[in-house]
């Protein structure tokens, strides 16, 4: 796969379809992957494909990256999972499909963090998406480079994220209330969550608004609820559960937790999942009639 | 030889000592599958097999949010009531040599012209007491910056795990000295004969990097603007984590909160990561892309606190690289920096 890919980046830049191959590579001493921006057909054999690819390099496709931008036509090197980020950005109207080729990568899942790597692939150690993928052959893609999956996720969603999410809607308000006061009271608002999430491109984020300041910046308790809470009402009906800002938090807050929880109710009142389909709205940027009332009370 | 003998056993006697007499004692303890600086509650079990805590303990000296004054709007104007910082008694104990270098350089940046009492006030009270490092990772690099795992600047009081289930305990300044004497109860005087010090673990020196060239080279103007940086850092998403992990990282904001008539000001850690940091009111900003961030951070650690203080800007902890959600490794640029003419 990775000989596979080396060629076709070379061949997008050495025919001049793109300037910039967005992919991974080495650390120095070969035990990391991190983000690349291979521009010369001959460091195309910088990049690497394996378990260890996590990012999701389509934060790089946003507007937050100018210098990026400037160099030229993208092309990405995504996994299946990355891709449904792309297609958020393109119903957003922050990509327009042409202008970025797409280099799928058939995927058999990835680490949940790069240090939990022992060379080899466990389901105890890759993270709860790679576990309900259903897009381990990359749906939209120019390319797809890797055999085809044979993978069907299972029918009722399984993993760490599902099991804890069903103990918190056990809970009463209160409990709740605490437990995510407690996870939230580590936050050191560096704001990783946000700069590593594909999603949250805005130049001037929130936090950054200061006539009046908004959202307290303080990493006090309510500093830190009012920014946890409103990034994440920020993604409702948007987050593809790619798990960046939980992978990013360096206090371990379980951002997870919070992202798939919108998921399902916006699954349960729209019937919506996002990033699969290019040229559907997701239903917090539309009016339709057929909108549900239910919470009209 | 050492000036005393401390039994891990008797590490809660140390703190039931320390509490006794009104101080914090803040140790590395296991909070949410990390292990982090944390002023500890006597339920708390100290965490003792780490490398190194996940934060610094500079948020002990300089706090990452702290009210400086409190502010009320009358019809007759606006008061304004100064708060002075809370300074109590601290022992930081666990402390690695890296992150107890950093001291020296806060105390540069915080005393620079204008003295920040909430900063020397905190410091003045505050014992370090450092154990040297027998274990470590792949992302330490002290001795590439001309420390070791048993370096004493900048730690009061040294210890030394051994194999006979304690620490042998040194005094490095006349404050660790006083303390060591205040709580004399809490350790022997004299160090059982099995107890030997463990092997230390040294980080291998990355041969590629030279620290002096470095700072030769980011003198030089011309290299200011050169492409090389943006190569090197493209990846950088801009995050402030490195900046709030590292020991030496000092920047703050000042920050008004409250209700439209009365608030406080608050101080509050800033990155330089951050694009609305050095963004201008006119809306122009000097560091409009994210390499001249990085760059920023870099010349930060290589050349304003070395060429202005004379201090270490990096310890080589490690923790930038750690966190770094893109792995952009501060070493791999400082080795392409070394290479350059």
């Amino acid at each position: 796969m990775e000989e596979q890919l080396r060629n076709k980046a070379k061949e997008l830049l050495e025919t001049g379809c793109v300037k910039v191959v967005i992919g991974y590579g080495w650390n120095r001493t070969k035990t990391r992957t991190a983000p690349v921006f291979i521009t010369r057909p001959e460091d195309a054999d910088r990049l690497v494909w394996n378990p260890l690819c996590v990012n999701n390099l389509s934060v790089y496709l946003t507007r937050k990256f100018k210098d990026i931008q400037a160099l030229g036509k993208p092309a990405i090197v995504a996994k299946g999972c990355d891709i449904r980020n792309i297609v958020v950005l393109i119903t957003e109207a922050q990509v327009r499909r042409e202008d970025v080729v797409i280099i799928g990568m058939t995927c058999g899942g990835v680490v949940y963090r790069q240090e939990l790597w022992k060379g080899e692939l466990k389901p105890e150690i890759m993270p709860t998406k790679c576990a309900n993928c259903g897009v381990r052959n990359p749906r939209v893609a120019d390319f797809v480079i890797g055999e085809r999956s044979s993978f069907t996720p299972p029918e009722a969603p399984t993993g760490m994220v599902f099991d804890k999410i069903k103990a918190i809607d056990a809970m009463t308000p209160a409990e709740r209330w605490n437990f995510w006061i407690g996870e939230f009271s580590r936050c050191i608002k560096c704001y990783a969550c946000r700069q590593v999430c594909p999603l949250c491109y805005c130049e001037r984020c929130i936090t950054e608004k200061n006539m009046p300041q908004w959202i307290e910046t303080s990493a006090h308790p309510r500093g830190n609820l009012s920014w946890n809470l409103t990034r994440a009402m920020h993604l409702v009906g948007r987050c593809t559960f790619c798990g960046e800002c939980e992978r990013a938090c360096p206090v371990n807050i379980p951002l997870n937790l919070m992202n798939q929880k919108m998921i399902q109710v916006v699954d349960e009142a729209f019937a919506f999942k996002s990033g699969y389909d290019e040229k559907t709205h997701p239903p917090m940027i539309v009016f339709s009639p057929d909108d549900k009332e239910g919470f009209i009370k | 030889m050492a000036d005393g003998f401390l039994k891990k056993d008797d590490l809660n006697r140390l703190r039931a000592s320390v509490a006794a007499k009104g101080g914090r004692f803040v140790a590395p303890v296991t909070v949410a599958r990390q292990t982090v600086f944390k002023e500890t509650a006597p339920s708390d079990e100290v965490a003792l097999g780490y490398i190194l805590a996940r934060n610094s303990y500079k948020e002990f000296l300089f706090p990452q949010t702290e009210a400086i004054a409190e502010f009320s709007i009358h019809r007759q104007g606006v008061e304004l009531r100064g708060k002075d910082a809370d300074a109590r008694d601290t022992v930081i104990f666990g402390a690695r040599p890296c992150e107890a270098a950093s001291l020296a350089s806060l105390r540069a940046v915080f005393t620079w012209g204008f003295i920040d009492e909430s900063y020397t006030k905190r410091e003045d009270k505050t014992v370090v007491i450092t154990v040297a490092c027998t274990s470590g990772d792949d992302a330490c690099f002290c001795t590439t910056v001309g420390l070791s795992p048993e370096s004493a600047a900048g730690s009061d009081v040294m210890f030394h795990e051994t194999d006979a289930d304690g620490w042998l305990v040194y005094a490095v300044t006349e404050k660790g000295r006083a303390f060591i004497e205040a709580h004399a109860d809490a350790w022997s005087a004299a160090a059982p004969e099995d107890a030997v010090a463990r092997t230390l673990f040294m980080p291998p020196v990355i041969a590629g990097v030279d620290i002096k060239k470095i700072g030769e080279r980011l003198k030089k103007k011309d290299h200011y603007d050169e492409p090389l940086w943006a190569e090197l850092t493209r990846k950088c998403i801009g995050c402030g984590a490195c900046t709030y992990v590292c020991p030496t990282c000092h920047c703050f904001d000042i920050t008004d909160e409250g209700a439209a008539f009365e608030g406080e000001r608050r101080k509050n850690w800033d990155s330089c990561q951050y694009d609305s940091f050095t963004l201008h009111a006119s809306g122009h900003n000097p560091r409009d892309a994210q390499w001249k961030r990085w760059r920023n951070r870099f010349m930060c650690k290589f050349n304003f606190y070395p060429e202005k203080f004379g201090s270490k800007g990096c310890v080589g902890c490690g923790r930038c690289v750690r966190v770094c959600p893109v792995r952009l490794d501060i070493t791999e640029v400082m080795e392409e920096m070394s290479k350059r003419p």
